[in-house]
């Protein structure tokens, strides 16, 4: 028996899933490098999933549907898993957001001392519902559960930064501050005028 | 075994079993949603509460859920304390609170688990007066529905879906209230069990979409049961049927699975579960069609080809008898070619016809030889045939050279789960049962090895522990290897490259380690050296531990093997045939060729041969197809579903189905034709006496019982035409079956008596015994209280066990005979520049004949084309999506060139049976060259 095995000829598939036609839609370097530090925490590549979402979010303020894929070409995930991971989690947007994300709490103490009042306030002061974009693009408000911390209820998180016993003034005037902070920075387009 | 009391009775419970299976057992009405008999439990819908008692003295104790608990010795339980019936009643309520109240026009009505679990909780009034959350549902292509409105939020989908089936596009997406199961984006579900979603899921989210297109109620489909023909694992069906209401042909409306532990147990794949809409298709042969004398000016028909009319049957089988009288006159020869495709009992009927001599199997010499080699290694008593569990539970896999994710869907569903069995082990070794499914996956353990050898990357690759790319030549000198290494001979694994050797000797090492070890294969490479290494490696590794070793070998068609067993070794070839006729050209020949369309079968050349020699072809078959172009007269045969007849798959089991329903127009079974055409002539020889006096299907099968020793099983499969019991015969429509006054109403207002059935001791009406567990004629699964497919449980010796009483699938009996010692020639494949060897392909949709004739399969179907490596398409400066030029053994065909890295170098992939290039499937392998049209001038840059 003669051999006609050459070692190329024979090929060892790697374990590969992402098809090779996948609309390949690009991380940036830095994302990249980010991502990559990333994987020393886990124990497989997939396992970062959450983390790459979060760091790309962080560069984009949003998780498009490009972006989307993108990370699963690089993490080599299904894409519809990354989306089952990227809509289980709250805090992933899969749709633009302002540039200020309200999460306003609505859970037991802050019901109890009046969120459903600020809700109004702040919908009505910027015409927008829960999950919607100011025509300025300045801010997204949403709703969320208990903030752990209930004692300062009611509160609020603007963009990571907490605002504690809120009433409506202070509301009224945390709002105009950041409004305020952004048209001088020239940072929004003129929308309707939310005062 | 524990002794447990439920609710003041005592029972017994197998060890470590979850309460909720063992009340399921014992006959209690428990509802539960997540729990499922093959996956287990994961305790995600609380449905199945009920309460256990620390002691005796506990009067109160606590709510568990069953699912989730493992009985322990004395333990106490109570299914029907108002405290658990409460609660389960209040899971209801909530699931109610979106779940929408559109049962009269959702498909699962009335085999909805929810509606049965709703009734059974005692819950029927809805409180809730608010706004239900509703969501937009998905395209999910042209095989299932979505409508996520009415998801419970079981978690079944997901689990069969991605967890058993491996499917990576169906996700939980979201969370809360909001809980979606669904894909990325619209868009086809890519997995090939897709449609098991249909019967796994519940309630009425994912339904089938081709039955949409001609539902009717559970209730009001005739159904018997049946056996898959599309492939040849032979997977158990319950098809449905039923007339419309407008006078028009019945329609055969859906398949659903029908329980066999062995085979398919709870899944079908995509192609069996859609595949049955061929029977519909325009291109059904319903009619006698004849030849027109003349070719009508400008049709397009090539030379060669007919034009064929419709007429009336009767002088149709009086020309038939005619020639029959003039072959007893010994003025004319009569041929008939059987079908790998066809029942064994209408491949017996025609070979009784024209005598064993002129009986030909339908099959080029390279696929009979391969098929008997199949059989001879089958019957060495050292090889045994794994049944589905038994492949479920082999510690260490070896396929070869066998794409099964294509050509036997089933059983690559039942390697995967194989590749569980270290994590399962591990379970058990940490006290965790295997129902605990959560807990158990969680376990990181490596994959149990399954090792995969063949041309194309699987779908299966996910869980392979190697995937090895190679030509059959390759793959052929691979396998040798490791059959001499088992023997502890490395003389070929140091003749390989150092690589290839080392994976050699990984193979050859965990196969002689696997306690059970399972080596797969078959016929899809057409390569005899894989068939008979596949056999050296199982019986060298019999020898070494001295019990049979599992070999499944994979048929290509359903009833490939059964087919085999009417040929002696060397004998009934399609060449053979060609060359006997031009010997005996002197004499007028008569062609009867039994549903086969041989230009599947042979190349053109030998094809036309066949028919240049005939002086009439006759044609029984389904569908129309480039045979029945060439056929001077087409009778039109029953399709499975509408006869009754048996199958041997490729495990070597005999399996009978039945008729679901009558064939529309002149359509009847194949034999039957034959016999007809035997009773109109006038003189009979003994043998035409015979024929003339079958009546019943079964008299076939017990003369096939009688001629053939493999055959004697036959007889006991199932009981024949005039078993009775309480002296009534088995209903195939349910006592609800509504509207058969009116449905005939069209043609006739009197109600007319049921179709009389002379094959199985079954009617075509409702009035009968309905749903006989203890015999294997029941297909319609249902139980009182259990309008869905989860009522099989009702119907097995316990759960996941037998299915109740007589089976209905049985091993046909082979005289043993060991395999001759063989070795593997050398061989060099030899290489020219502009030659490739095109090699088969094999696709879930697409390859079956049959199945593509179904719509929403045809929908789905790739176009033509052909694979090269990257290296080929440089070197024919081809890039992919080119439009080619493919010559191979005299034809020629346009196909899109593809590129594959996974495609070895030299060869080209073509798909086999593809629409398009049916043809070239029995030619394969074979020399080809691949050009690109020269639509653009070589050379020139896109
Ligand atoms: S879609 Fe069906 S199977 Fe899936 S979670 Fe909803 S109800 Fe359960
Ligand atoms: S695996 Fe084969 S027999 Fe089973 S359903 Fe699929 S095509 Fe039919
Ligand atoms: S309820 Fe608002 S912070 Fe806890
Ligand atoms: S069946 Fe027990 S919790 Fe779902």
């Amino acid at each position: 028996m003669s051999s006609t095995f050459e070692a190329e000829v024979i090929a060892v598939m790697e374990q590969n899933k992402a098809g090779e036609d996948i609309h390949k839609a690009s991380l940036s370097d830095a994302e990249k490098a980010e991502i990559e530090r990333e994987f020393a925490h886990y124990e497989d590549k997939a396992s970062v999933g959450l983390e790459a979402l979060r760091i790309v979010q962080k560069h984009r303020g949003w998780v498009s549907d490009e972006s989307l894929r993108a990370v699963s070409a690089y993490l080599d995930i299904p894409v519809a898993q990354l989306e089952s991971v990227a809509t289980y989690f709250q805090l992933i947007f899969r749709q633009p957001v302002g540039r200020e994300v309200i999460l306003l709490c609505k859970s037991a103490s802050c019901w109890i001392m009046g969120c459903a009042h600020l809700q109004k306030k702040i919908q009505e002061k910027l015409r927008i519902k829960p999950g919607e974009i100011t025509a300025d693009g300045l801010f997204t408000l949403l709703e969320t559960p208990c903030l752990g911390d209930c004692d300062n209820a009611p509160v609020m998180m603007i963009n990571g930064e907490m605002h504690r016993h809120l009433t409506e003034a202070t509301v009224d005037e945390i709002l105009d501050n950041k409004i305020k902070t952004h048209r001088a920075k020239g940072s929004c387009h003129a929308g309707p005028d939310t005062d | 075994m524990p002794t447990i009391t439920i609710d003041g009775k005592n029972y017994q419970a197998e060890e470590q079993e979850n309460l909720l299976s063992v009340c399921l057992t014992a006959g209690i009405n428990l509802p539960y949603f997540c729990w499922h008999p093959a996956m287990g439990s994961v305790g995600a819908c609380r449905q199945c509460a009920v309460i256990e008692y620390k002691n005796t003295d506990d009067k109160h104790g606590r709510l568990v859920m069953s699912c989730m608990t493992q009985v322990r010795e004395g333990g106490i339980y109570s299914v029907d304390a108002t405290r658990a019936r409460q609660f389960r009643g209040g899971i209801i309520e909530n699931l109610m609170t979106n779940h929408p109240h559109d049962c009269p026009v959702c498909e699962e009505g009335g085999e909805c688990h929810l509606q049965d679990m709703t009734e059974m909780s005692g819950h029927t009034m809805r409180r809730f007066r608010g706004r239900k959350r509703t969501h937009r549902n998905q395209y999910l292509g042209p095989f299932i529905n979505h409508e996520m409105n009415r998801c419970i939020a079981c978690y079944r989908c997901t689990r069969f879906y991605r967890d058993y089936a491996g499917g990576t596009d169906l996700q939980p997406l979201a969370r809360n209230n909001q809980v979606y199961f669904g894909r990325h984006e619209d868009g086809l579900l890519e997995n090939g069990f897709s449609g098991n979603l249909v019967e796994v899921c519940p309630t009425g989210v994912f339904t089938d979409k081709t039955f949409s297109k001609h539902f009717v109620r559970k209730w009001d489909l005739q159904s018997a049961p049946s056996v898959c023909e599309h492939c040849a694992v032979g997977c158990n069906t319950a098809p449905g049927a039923r007339a419309p209401g407008n006078g028009k042909d019945p329609i055969l409306r859906r398949v659903v699975n029908l329980y066999n532990r062995d085979i398919n147990g709870y899944f079908l794949c995509d192609r069996g579960r859609f595949g049955y809409d061929y029977v519909n298709s325009e291109k059904r042969i319903k009619n006698v069609l004849v030849a027109c004398e003349k070719n009508i000016i400008s049709s397009t028909a090539a030379p060669g080809e007919r034009i064929h009319g419709e007429i009336h049957p009767e002088p149709a089988v009086k020309h038939l008898a005619r020639h029959l009288a003039e072959v007893q006159q010994g003025r004319r020869r009569l041929i008939g070619i059987g079908s790998p495709r066809s029942s064994l009992e209408n491949n017996f009927a025609l070979r009784e016809l024209v005598g064993k001599n002129n009986f030909f199997s339908g099959l080029s010499a390279r696929d009979l030889q391969l098929l008997q080699l199949v059989d001879r290694t089958q019957r060495d008593a050292r090889i045994h045939c794994p049944t589905t569990p038994e492949i479920e539970s082999a510690d260490a896999i070896l396929i070869l050279g066998e794409d099964i994710d294509n050509t036997a869907p089933r059983v690559a569903l039942a390697v995967r789960q194989a590749a569980r069995n270290r994590q399962k082990r591990q379970a058990q070794q940490l006290q965790i049962p295997l129902w605990q499914d959560a807990s158990v996956r969680q376990l990181r353990v490596e994959a149990s090895p399954i090792f995969f050898i063949g041309l194309e990357k699987p779908r299966l690759a996910d869980i392979t522990s190697a995937t090895l790319l190679g030509t059959p030549e390759q793959t052929a000198l691979f396998a040798d290897s490791i059959a001499q290494l088992i023997l502890g001979d490395d003389t070929g694994a140091r003749k390989l490259a150092p690589d290839c050797r080392a994976q050699v000797e990984q193979v050859a090492n965990t196969l002689r380690q696997a306690e059970n070890p399972l080596i797969i294969s078959g016929c899809g490479s057409r390569s005899s050296d894989i068939i008979h290494c596949a056999g050296k490696i199982a019986a060298t590794l019999a020898d070494t531990s001295s019990s049979p070793c599992s070999l499944y070998l994979a048929c290509p068609e359903v009833n490939s093997l059964g087919l085999t067993q009417f040929f002696p070794a060397g004998e009934g070839d399609l060449e053979q045939l060609a060359h006997t006729l031009e010997i005996h050209s002197g004499t007028p020949c008569t062609l009867i060729v039994l549903e086969n369309d041989l230009y599947r079968r042979a190349d053109r050349h030998t094809v036309e041969r066949i028919f240049n020699s005939a002086d009439a072809v006759i044609l029984i078959d389904t569908l129309l197809n480039n045979t029945a172009r060439h056929a001077d007269l087409i009778f039109p045969a029953a399709a499975t579903a509408e006869s009754q007849g048996t199958y041997i798959n490729s495990q070597g089991t005999a399996q009978r189905f039945y008729a679901v329903c009558e064939g529309a127009s002149y359509i009847q079974e194949s034999w039957r034709w034959l016999v007809d055409a035997a009773n109109f002539c006038k003189q009979k020889s003994p043998q035409l006496a015979t024929i003339a006096a079958w009546r019943h299907s079964m008299d076939l099968s017990e003369a096939l019982a009688a001629n053939f020793h493999q055959f004697e099983v036959l007889e006991k499969i199932g009981p024949d035409e005039n078993y009775r019991l309480n002296g009534l015969k088995i209903a195939r429509q349910s006592h609800r079956y509504s509207g058969r006054t009116a449905l005939g109403a069209k043609a006739q207002v009197a109600e007319l008596p049921p179709h009389p059935d002379p094959d199985a001791p079954m009617t075509f009406s409702m009035e009968g015994i309905q749903s006989p567990a203890m015999t294997p004629l029941s297909a319609h699964i249902w139980s009182p209280g259990w309008n869905s497919n989860q009522s099989i449980i009702k119907f097995q010796q316990e759960i996941n066990g037998h299915r109740l009483g007589v089976r209905g699938s049985v091993p046909i009996r082979r005289q043993p005979q060991p395999l001759p010692e063989w070795q593997l020639a050398a061989s060099v494949p030899a290489k020219t520049s502009k030659t490739l060897t095109a090699v088969p392909l094999y696709r879930l949709f697409g390859s079956g004949e049959l199945s593509v004739g179904a719509a929403a399969i045809a929908s789905v179907t790739d176009i033509p084309f052909a694979q090269i490596s990257r290296e080929d398409a440089q070197r024919l400066d081809v890039t992919a999506g080119d439009i080619g030029q493919l010559q191979l053994g005299g034809e020629s065909h346009t196909v899109e060139i593809r590129i594959s890295d996974a495609q070895p170098p030299g060869t080209v992939g073509v798909p086999s049976g593809l629409p398009g290039l049916e043809t070239l499937a029995a030619l394969l392998p074979a020399p080809a060259q691949l050009e690109r049209r020269s639509d653009r001038e070589p050379g020139e840059t896109p």
